[in-house]
């Protein structure tokens, strides 16, 4: 979607640069002139660029920022694929995550620099797409932490009354059993491949 | 000073207008090309500018 304000507002801050550049002479005369040269074309391009890169940065953490990249397509459709044990199409299609942002609500950490981390590796998704390639298997930089499930489960009703859960609850916390070990898929990607969707009656 | 305020404000539109093309259609790409190319533009323009006044005011000296 064309975030409309935005283009108007950098659109209103190039013609008026341009305008500036043309009366540059006049204006650079005079006190006041020089204070509408720095404001034009200092103080409001900063203001714009912060504007920007809030709604870029913002906009690089939606479902369609990350599967515009092809490769992501296949995890894209996993979302839709009609089994009730994979992870991504559960939590998807009984919106458990917001759908706006479904990849990086479970893929990016809790902690203190979660969302930087995130951004990073969202850097080194782009490098590997433009540059060295992407590799044959993607796969995760490091093992899915524990810490992401129970930021939402952790207090659950449905969690915490299952018996299994309570039994090894010191190991999911202290993460030395993954909770992957149970909930094996991730993504459902033989469904991908074999076109199996869950669609909505 | 009024070559040098030009090239800061012809800085300052170009970094603008990377920034607007990149809003036109988001992808990974013109995020990064908006970021790295578009405000790095700007940051430039800016320091042009503020060092074409510095450099005027210190050429006229104390009034």
């Amino acid at each position: 979607m064309l975030p409309t304000s935005l283009v108007v507002a950098l659109l209103v801050g190039v013609v008026l640069v341009a305008m500036l550049i043309l009366g540059v002479t006049p204006l650079a005369a005079h006190t006041v002139g020089r204070l509408v040269l720095l404001v034009g074309l200092v103080a409001l391009p900063l203001l714009l660029s912060a504007g920007n890169l809030s709604y870029g940065v913002s906009e690089s953490s939606s479902t369609r920022f990350c599967l515009s990249c092809h490769e992501m397509e296949r995890f894209g459709r996993s979302l839709f694929v009609d089994d009730k044990q994979a992870l991504a199409a559960v939590h998807y299609q009984n919106r458990l995550v917001p759908r706006e942002n479904t990849c990086y609500t479970c893929h990016k950490d809790y902690a203190l620099f979660g969302d930087v981390k995130a951004k990073l590796n969202g850097l080194r998704h782009v490098w590997a797409h433009y540059v060295t390639g992407v590799p044959a298997q993607i796969k995760l930089y490091e093992a899915y932490p524990n810490s992401n499930c129970l930021h939402c489960h952790d207090d659950s009703r449905r969690f915490v009354e299952k018996d299994v859960h309570r039994t090894i609850a010191t190991q999911l916390y202290a993460g030395s059993v993954s909770c992957l070990s149970c909930h094996r898929i991730a993504h459902d990607m033989a469904k991908v491949d074999a076109h199996q969707f869950w669609q909505a009656q | 000073m009024i070559r040098a305020i030009r090239r800061a404000a012809i800085c300052t539109g170009l970094g603008l207008l990377v920034q607007l093309v990149a809003a036109l259609h988001w992808t990974p790409f013109t995020f990064i090309a908006s970021a790295v190319v578009g405000l790095p533009l700007i940051l430039v323009g800016g320091f042009l500018f503020l060092r074409a006044v510095w450099k005027s005011l210190k050429n006229q000296g104390p009034s």
